[in-house]
């Protein structure tokens, strides 16, 4: 009985735990490339120099006595976001969408006054959002406006679409929608729901919900596949340039739609979760097996590996 | 890939097969040492009272023979000096020398191991003489009366002789006048003489014996006994009755031959107590006195070596890495989610002092009372380190209530609580209170339970007396235990978690 389902994933090629941390990630993710993805500075200056957009930077703080002068740095600017550089699961993220006469005004309507946001960022800098007590950097960076396309099928939130990367080449990719049991964040553990993306033509299929087939939103009632994901070929590029720019072999890149800016990276990570071969219905193993086999052409450009990419992964 | 893993636990396990080869075949170890046996601890103390001057005092002690052996002996003579001699078939020990002018008190402790299956063989001993003391016609009427069991087997006539002690005598019935005579010579000599005239008439070997019967006891005085050799072993008459048991082996002598078990030469001697008590231990501490006077290496190196209070560390210690394993086994093969690799071993010795309902049911209680504080302290967003401190404080203040509170009830099992492990508490609070604000209430409250199942788990493999006693006496099954860590360390394969979660994808195609 145990030992059939044991069959039955190694057939549909999924992808344990186990193999993910042992074939993958230890081989091909050395130890010394980590800091560059656990830390969002680090991340949004490399991605510059690669030619990868990223939510613009207004501006960062990272010592106490720079606090206060933010509000000079943003110059007027009254729509940011608020990150610690190396917070971990959303946590220490403001979004400011208005300035009010004493402070600003939250993404959520809250009132924030100036006083309480300079706490913040001093509480940033202290570590205090950074889980392994490290002193931290405070960024401030351009508010996302999410591309309606998403609208019908997310609630609240920015959605933002995973791809998983294996030696540059994309394997497999889903976009996470925001439920209101996840309170707004496209957050899987939360609740909110994975929808997998056909990597050849960018459409999403079904979509899955606390390991759950769905297909519909639970909040809207809207199905969430057939979407057509736009920017979907150069969303594939800076997936598969983020191996270049990082060295790292296995990693799951995630990205957000600006509204005017279109694909932006929003934060690559070094242990992607597996929870794309439910969004998918696919297993991974198989892809990336198919990509060890590769011939080694298919390695030489990002435009070569995306293109290969979509012709194998239909 | 896998090759280097492989061949490093086959080194391992090699390493463990020839070690523990040599220590069986070459050494003699026990295959199974947690086989129980069961031993006596007789502890002989007596008290020299003050202002007695020179002393010499003897004691008999156990003796070892094929079915009896002493494992263990421990000696206190205080300022007197002791030697050991043999006297005859006896050991004695004898203290001697000037008394303490505060008096003195000396004491003999021994653990002996009765072993019945290898009571045989003993050389059966030599008939000697009849002892001075009887006249010739004693000993003609002995003989006359002896003489009238020819026909009976060994065993019937120790029998029969034995019941003349109560008066008794098997057909056929002897003369009045005989009868007489020999009532007058048992009154002269006593029951154990006369007894031992006649054995020695009906030519068996026999000799009087002075000890213990082996059963839970403190005496202060000693059973004397006839043993009489039925031809394959020694039997026992006890004299006050005649009664004959044939299992010598429920008496421990402490002096045979007509030797006595103690006497005093020169001095005083007040307060002499023989105690008795039970114990079972396992094969391998009978190999404790072997190994120690033992020149091997291996023997030298031994766990045995360790002064007790030590040994017992070490036992724990020992199955620490088991535990480890089956973590990672549970983790790795299963997919219980657990707080870390080390809280669920840390939690499993602690409830080998606070019982194991007890040790959860104090763990949830501490971890619901952390978790509640920990929410009200995330408002005022402390530091990480302050913030630790805090919930450390908490959890102490914690152990502090429950242990006064036991201590009013009475309960032993609160005041051991401070022997959780504080540390792992604090953070076992943390990494709930995160895991719950990141992955929700469910997420949180399974980790917590699958760290509970396998802290229980591991409490039973770390508390299973009979592989405590295995790695204590070869630790080289560590080398082996490692194997098995490197070999589960490659192991990736699913999660047998993995194929609930990932069933619709597998379900699929």
């Amino acid at each position: 009985m145990i030992l059939k389902a044991f069959r039955g994933l190694k057939q549909a090629g999924v992808l344990g735990m186990n193999s993910r941390n042992a074939d993958y990630i230890m081989r091909c993710n050395p130890r010394s490339f980590f800091p560059l993805v656990d830390d969002k500075l680090l991340t949004k200056k490399r991605s510059e120099s690669f030619q990868i957009p990223t939510p613009a930077l207004y501006c960062v703080v990272d010592r106490y006595g720079d606090v206060a002068g933010f509000q000079a740095a943003l110059r007027g600017i009254c729509q940011f976001a608020v990150k610690p550089a190396r917070g971990s699961g959303g946590s220490g993220i403001i979004l400011i969408r208005d300035c009010a006469e004493k402070g600003y005004i939250s993404q959520s309507g809250e009132l924030i006054s100036l006083q309480n946001l300079v706490y913040h960022i001093s509480d940033i800098l202290s570590g205090v959002y950074s889980l392994s007590g490290l002193e931290d950097r405070a960024i401030l960076e351009a508010l996302i406006h999410p591309d309606p396309v998403f609208d019908a099928v997310s609630y609240q939130g920015v959605p933002d679409i995973r791809i998983v990367v294996y030696r540059g080449v994309p394997v497999m990719a889903m976009v996470r929608l925001p439920t209101k049991a996840s309170d707004g964040k496209a957050n899987l553990h939360r609740g909110a729901i994975g929808a997998g993306i056909e990597l050849n033509r960018g459409t999403t299929i079904t979509a899955v919900h606390r390991s759950r087939v769905v297909g519909n939103h639970p909040d809207t009632g809207k199905p969430v596949g057939g979407i057509q994901v736009p920017y979907w070929e150069k969303m594939l590029w800076i997936a598969a340039r983020s191996f270049e720019m990082t060295g790292l072999g296995y990693i799951g890149v995630d990205l957000v739609i600006d509204r005017d800016r279109g694909p932006l990276l929003l934060e690559l990570n070094a242990r992607p979760g597996l929870a794309i071969q439910l969004a998918n219905r696919k297993g991974l193993k198989e892809r990336l097996n198919q990509i060890d086999q590769a011939p080694a052409e298919v390695f030489a450009t990002a435009e070569a590996r995306v293109g290969w990419a979509r012709k194998t992964f239909m | 890939m896998k090759r280097p893993a492989l061949w490093l636990s086959l080194c391992l396990f090699l390493l463990t097969a020839g070690l523990l080869f040599y220590r069986i075949v070459w050494l003699g170890y026990p295959v199974f040492p947690t086989a129980p046996g069961k031993t006596w601890q007789l502890t002989i103390s007596a008290h020299l009272p003050a202002g007695t001057g020179e002393a010499r005092i003897l004691l008999g002690l156990p003796a070892e023979n094929p079915g009896r052996m002493v494992v263990e002996e421990r000696i206190s003579s205080g300022a007197l000096n002791l030697s050991l001699t043999q006297e005859g078939r006896n050991r004695v020990g004898v203290w001697s020398g000037p008394v303490e002018s505060g008096g003195q008190e000396i004491s003999y402790r021994a653990t002996i191991l009765i072993r019945p299956r290898q009571a045989s063989p003993e050389r059966p001993p030599a008939i000697g003489p009849y002892p001075d003391r009887f006249a010739r016609e004693d000993i003609a009427l002995a003989e006359r009366l002896a003489g009238r069991w020819k026909g009976l087997l060994l065993s019937d006539l120790i029998r029969a002789i034995a019941a003349t002690a109560g008066g008794e005598w098997k057909n056929p019935p002897p003369e009045m006048k005989d009868l007489d005579a020999w009532q007058v010579l048992a009154r002269g000599y006593g029951r154990e003489e006369t007894l031992l005239l006649l054995l020695r008439a009906a030519n068996l070997p026999a000799r009087r014996a002075e000890g213990l019967p082996l059963s839970a006891s403190i005496q202060n005085h000693l059973l004397t006994w006839i043993e009489c050799w039925n031809g394959r072993n020694w039997e026992i008459i006890l004299p006050e009755k005649g009664e004959v048991i044939s299992h010598s082996e429920a008496f421990l002598p402490l002096a045979v031959g007509g030797f006595p078990a103690f006497r005093v030469d020169t001095g005083k001697l007040t307060e002499i107590r023989w105690s008795l008590s039970q114990e079972f231990v396992s094969r391998w501490s009978l190999h404790w006195e072997r190994i120690r006077r033992s020149s091997s290496f291996l023997d030298r190196w031994s766990l045995f070596q360790l002064p007790p209070e030590f040994q017992r560390t070490f036992r724990i210690l020992l199955l620490v890495p088991i535990g480890t394993l089956i973590i990672g086994f549970l983790r790795n093969m299963i997919g219980f989610p657990t707080f870390g690799v080390f809280m669920p071993v840390l939690m499993a010795l602690a409830f080998r002092s606070t019982g194991l309902a007890y040790g959860l049911g104090i763990f949830a209680g501490i971890l619901l009372v952390g978790y509640a504080v920990r929410l009200g302290l995330d408002k005022l967003r402390l530091l990480l380190v302050p913030r630790m401190s805090v919930i450390l404080t908490l959890v102490i203040v914690c152990f502090t209530v429950l242990a006064l509170a036991g201590n009013k009830l009475g309960m032993r099992e609160f005041m051991a609580v401070g022997l959780l492990p504080f540390v792992i508490l604090t953070m076992v609070i943390e990494r709930f209170f995160v895991l719950v604000e990141e992955a929700g209430i469910r997420q949180g409250l399974r980790t917590a339970a699958g760290s509970a199942a396998v802290s229980i788990i591991a409490y039973g493999i770390i508390s299973w007396e009979p592989l405590q006693l295995t790695f204590f006496v070869y630790p080289e099954l560590l080398a082996a235990v490692a194997g098995v860590q490197v070999l589960l360390g490659r192991y990736t394969g699913y999660r047998v978690s993995e194929l609930l979660r990932f069933r619709a994808v597998g379900g699929s195609s």
